[in-house]
Order: structure tokens, then C-alpha cells, then sequence
């Protein structure tokens, strides 16, 4: 669904990324693990068209998209949930689930109501203002909202930072469960043993080159990765 | 009964400054620049208005529109020309950029329209309503002006909260990066932006001429600067900010020219405005958005 050919992405003068390549299959949840500042946004970024590579290819879904603007990507089927949440504070619940669905021709109940099920929170909530919902709430409505266009791929950033534990084990179980109602799912994360258990598979990026790759559980029992991510 | 007089006007004139800053405020908003070339577009509205229904003899409301029209396009074509390019560059050289447009209009118009004044007749043909055996009079300029910029200033808050375009420019504001994932195409709507922006300045450029009928290549540049104030007074990035700022800064300058001096009023008009901002930087509307991890 999703192949990253030798992608090389520049800051300027700084080598971000430095020849990355991977790929995502249909219907998998795939990890990509690594510390602060090993290049892991900013990949997602030149997926999403942000930014993009200086050489190396992006194809998602049999077309090259390595210098799509980023606007045109989501009617492909591509979402992306940024980093830090990104929901438009000053808009109501209700107006950045409508934004979600800006690509659509008419907001529809139906997938409201979708919504909804997995976040019964956002609904009471409709009304407000999205600056006044709590860190987990916010995270919920930027996942919610890119539900909205019924992506084919939603690639996830950081899902659980910031949140109480018991916050992430719930954002988890809805990633769980929308990987079972049939998105598939990349996912950028520091909580590596969170995102280990849920992975089919898992890429481990350090400083912009990727160093390891395997199954979920295959990483979770390397020695490498539990030394450097879950704590020895 | 002379307060009341000089505070009509000043609402008046303030409600010319609240449109002009209504395309300050947005385009600050969405494209995050100072368009200092605002006040011009106004003066080329105005030239149009002149000289559809000086040359061509056509009805008033015609001239009105042609000058939106124009000033609509000339907007979109300055922002893709001058500033587009520059997106994503430094803020200073988008300024510098601006400026630079600005003088660019006033000596284009100097050229085509020459350097000396033209009577501008006003637009608007009822008579005043003299009120306490003539001691009060309300001018029809003064309904009309205050009818237009409370029909814009409705309109734009229906078209930002209720439309699904005005939602889209909403959100290209706040997070120009997550707009654009959520599809939204950012060129596009600060095209749009610009565009509604100079055809709200074709507006006020014909009101305020039918006030103060003098029309010059200069024209726009004062009320710009000060429409600009009124942006920054009101919170800018903000609609209502926007109209309350300009309404205020219309009567405290029309209170300061009849009771303070005249020569200073703009002294005294900008004082306010650095005293407002030390008390409230973010002006009297603005926002303060505080970030929630």
C-alpha cells in the first residue's frame, strides 16, 4: 500500500533523513520507533506532503506521491494525525469534525454517528470549544477527525503523548479497533513497548537511518531495542 | 447636542475604518502578513467608482460594483504576483514587499489619473434628517455608511461561522499545516481572502469619498494606516475586533479633532493605540489561544 524508496529529506543544510526506506502493507498496523529526534515526524511529514525529499520515492497506493502537496493527499485515502494533535482550538468539536470532512460533500450523520461510538466523550462535548477539552479528549477529536474522510492509511503521531496511562491504554484499544474495521495503520511512537504490542511489525529509526526491523513481538525480545527503548 | 453631532460622525467614519480594517484583520489572519498595500486598493476603488459615473454617466450602484470587481481582481493578481512568491520567505521582506506594492498603486494612479485632486460626488443622493429643529443632523452619507459596514460586518460572521468555506478559512488561520491535511487548499483560500479583502476596500473607498469628496493618488494611505490601528486596537485576526476598533477610532478621533486639537488628533488617535496595547497586547477582541499538552 505504502512503499518509501531511499527517501533523503533535508532541514536546510541538516540531513534529516538519510536514505529511509520502508513499507506498509495492506491492513497491517506498522510501528516506527525511535528517540526524540531520530527523524520519525519528519518522515511522516514527506509521507503527507508537509515536506518533501530531496531523492527517493514515495508510492502509496500505486502512485508516486513524493511531491504531492500535502492537500491533494487525503482524497487518495491517506490521513495523517500530526504530531501534538494539531485540532483547530478555536473551532468547535462539532466544526473540526466538519473540517475532517472538508473533502466530502456534505458532512454525514452516518459517519458522525460512527464517530461517535468509538469516542462517546466528543459527543457530549459537540458544542464546545475544542481548546477547552482535556489532552486525551484532544487527542480523541484528531483521530476522530481524520476518521471523518475514511482514510485508507492513517498514520498516527505520537497518539499517546502527554496522555495519563490509563488515557493511552484507551487510545490503544481504539487503534486496536480500527485496524479491525479495516484501516490500516502506521504509527510513530516513543512509548516503544505500547507500540511493539500492537505492531504486526516495527521499524526502529535512529538519527534518520533505520537500524532494525521485525515483528512486533521479534523487536520486543531483541536485546538492542530493550536496552535502548523499553528500559533494559 | 454638539457631542452627540461629533459623535455620529465619528461613528461614521469609523464604520469606513472598520471595513477597511475588515481586510487588515482577515488577511493578517489567514495569510499571516501586513498588507500595507491595503489603503491603495481603496484609492483605486474610488478612482473607478469616479470614473464610471463621471465618464461613462452610469448609475452610482454600477460604479459600486465595478469597482469590487476590479479591486476584487487586482487583489488576487497583487497576491499572486507580489506575495505568493514570497511565501514561506521571511515576514520582513513580505512587508518591505508590501510597501513596495503600495507605492507602486499611488504612483500608477498618478500616472494614469494625474496628481490633482478630483471632486468626488457622493454616491448617495437622500437628504439629511435634520433633527431637534436642525440642531442634530444625521447626513445620508452617515445611514448609508453605518447601514453598509453593519451589513458586512453581519455577512462575514455568517460567512466565516456558517459557510463551509469561511469554516475552511477559519482553520487555514489557526493551523495553516493541518489544514492543508485535512485537504483544504491554503493557495486557494488566501486568494479568496484577498480577493473578498480588496472588494470590502472598493467599499469603503467610495464611502469615504462621498464623505470627504477628495480623491488623489494619496488618498487611500492615511485611512489605511489608521484602519490599520483600528485592526490592531480591535485584536487583529479578529472580525469583531476588527468593527469595534474602527468605530472607536472614528470617534476618538472625531472627539479629539473638536475638542483636543487638530493638528494632533492622529497624535492623539495612535497614543490610545500604544496605551491599549501596553495594557492589552493582544488588543481589545484578540485572542490569547493557550496551548494544552
Amino acid at each position: 500500500m505504502l512503499k518509501i524508496d531511499d527517501i533523503h529529506v533535508y532541514y536546510g543544510a541538516i540531513h534529516a533523513i538519510k536514505g529511509v526506506s520502508f513499507e506498509v502493507n495492506d491492513g497491517e498496523i506498522v510501528a516506527l520507533i525511535g528517540a526524540n529526534g531520530a527523524g520519525k515526524s519528519t518522515i511522516l511529514k514527506t509521507i503527507s506532503g508537509l515536506m518533501h525529499p530531496r531523492s527517493g520515492s514515495i508510492n502509496f497506493c500505486g502512485q508516486d506521491i513524493s511531491h504531492t502537496d500535502a492537500y491533494k493527499l487525503l482524497r487518495t485515502g491517506l490521513a495523517h494525525v500530526p504530531e501534538g494533535r494539531r485540532i483547530f482550538l478555536q473551532m468547535t468539536v462539532q466544526e473540526n469534525l466538519e473540517m475532517g470532512a472538508y473533502i466530502n460533500k456534505e458532512v454525514s450523520q452516518e459517519d458522525l454517528d460512527r464517530i461517535f461510538t468509538y469516542f462517546p466523550r466528543l459527543k457530549e462535548r459537540r458544542k464546545q470549544i475544542a481548546g477547552t477539552l482535556s489532552g486525551g479528549e484532544q487527542q480523541m477529536l484528531a483521530m476522530s477527525r481524520a476518521l471523518m474522510s475514511h482514510p485508507k492509511l492513517m498514520m498516527l503521531d505520537e497518539p499517546s503523548m502527554g496522555l495519563a496511562p490509563i488515557l493511552v491504554d484507551q487510545i490503544f484499544d481504539i487503534i486496536r479497533e480500527l485496524h479491525k474495521a479495516g484501516t490500516t495503520i502506521l504509527l510513530v511512537e516513543q512509548n516503544a513497548r505500547k507500540a511493539l504490542q500492537v505492531a504486526d511489525r516495527a521499524y526502529v529509526l535512529e538519527t534518520g537511518v533505520i537500524t532494525l526491523n521485525g515483528t512486533g513481538e521479534e523487536l520486543a525480545n531483541s536485546d538492542d531495542v530493550k536496552k535502548a527503548y523499553l528500559g533494559g | 447636542m454638539q457631542v452627540l453631532q461629533y459623535l455620529i460622525n465619528g461613528i461614521s467614519i469609523g464604520a469606513v475604518y472598520a471595513i477597511i480594517a475588515l481586510g487588515y484583520t482577515m488577511v493578517y489572519g489567514i495569510a499571516k502578513m501586513l498588507n500595507f498595500a491595503h489603503g491603495d486598493v481603496i484609492m483605486v476603488g474610488a478612482y473607478i467608482s469616479f470614473c464610471v459615473t463621471n465618464y461613462l454617466g452610469l448609475p452610482a450602484i454600477v460604479s459600486v460594483i465595478a469597482a469590487m470587481g476590479v479591486c476584487t481582481i487586482l487583489g488576487i493578481i497583487i497576491e499572486k504576483l507580489a506575495y505568493k512568491p514570497l511565501r514561506g520567505t521571511s515576514s520582513l521582506a513580505v512587508l518591505i514587499t508590501a510597501i513596495g506594492v503600495s507605492y507602486f498603486l499611488q504612483n500608477a494612479a498618478q500616472l494614469i489619473w494625474s496628481s490633482s485632486p478630483k471632486n468626488f460626488t457622493s454616491i448617495v443622493t437622500m437628504d439629511p434628517i435634520a433633527l431637534f429643529d436642525g440642531r442634530l443632523i444625521i447626513t445620508g452619507e452617515v445611514l448609508v455608511t453605518v447601514l453598509i459596514s453593519a451589513l458586512v460586518m453581519v455577512g462575514l460572521t455568517l460567512f466565516t461561522g456558517k459557510t463551509k468555506t469561511g469554516k475552511a478559512m477559519r482553520a487555514v488561520s489557526e493551523d495553516r499545516d493541518a489544514a492543508q491535511l485535512m485537504g483544504i487548499n491554503v493557495n486557494q483560500t488566501i486568494s479568496t481572502t484577498f480577493a473578498i479583502g480588496s472588494a470590502l476596500a472598493a467599499i469603503a473607498g467610495v464611502l469615504l469619498c462621498s464623505t470627504v469628496p477628495t480623491l488623489m493618488p494619496t488618498t487611500g494611505s492615511m485611512p489605511g494606516i489608521r484602519a490599520f490601528t483600528a485592526a490592531v486596537l480591535g485584536g487583529i485576526g479578529s472580525i469583531p475586533g476588527a468593527m469595534l476598533g474602527g468605530i472607536l477610532l472614528g470617534i476618538i478621533e472625531t472627539l479629539s479633532k473638536a475638542y483636543l486639537s487638530t493638528q494632533f488628533s492622529d497624535a492623539i488617535v495612535f497614543s490610545v493605540l500604544i496605551i491599549i496595547l501596553l495594557v492589552k497586547p493582544a488588543g481589545l477582541l484578540g485572542k490569547q489561544v493557550q496551548e494544552k499538552v
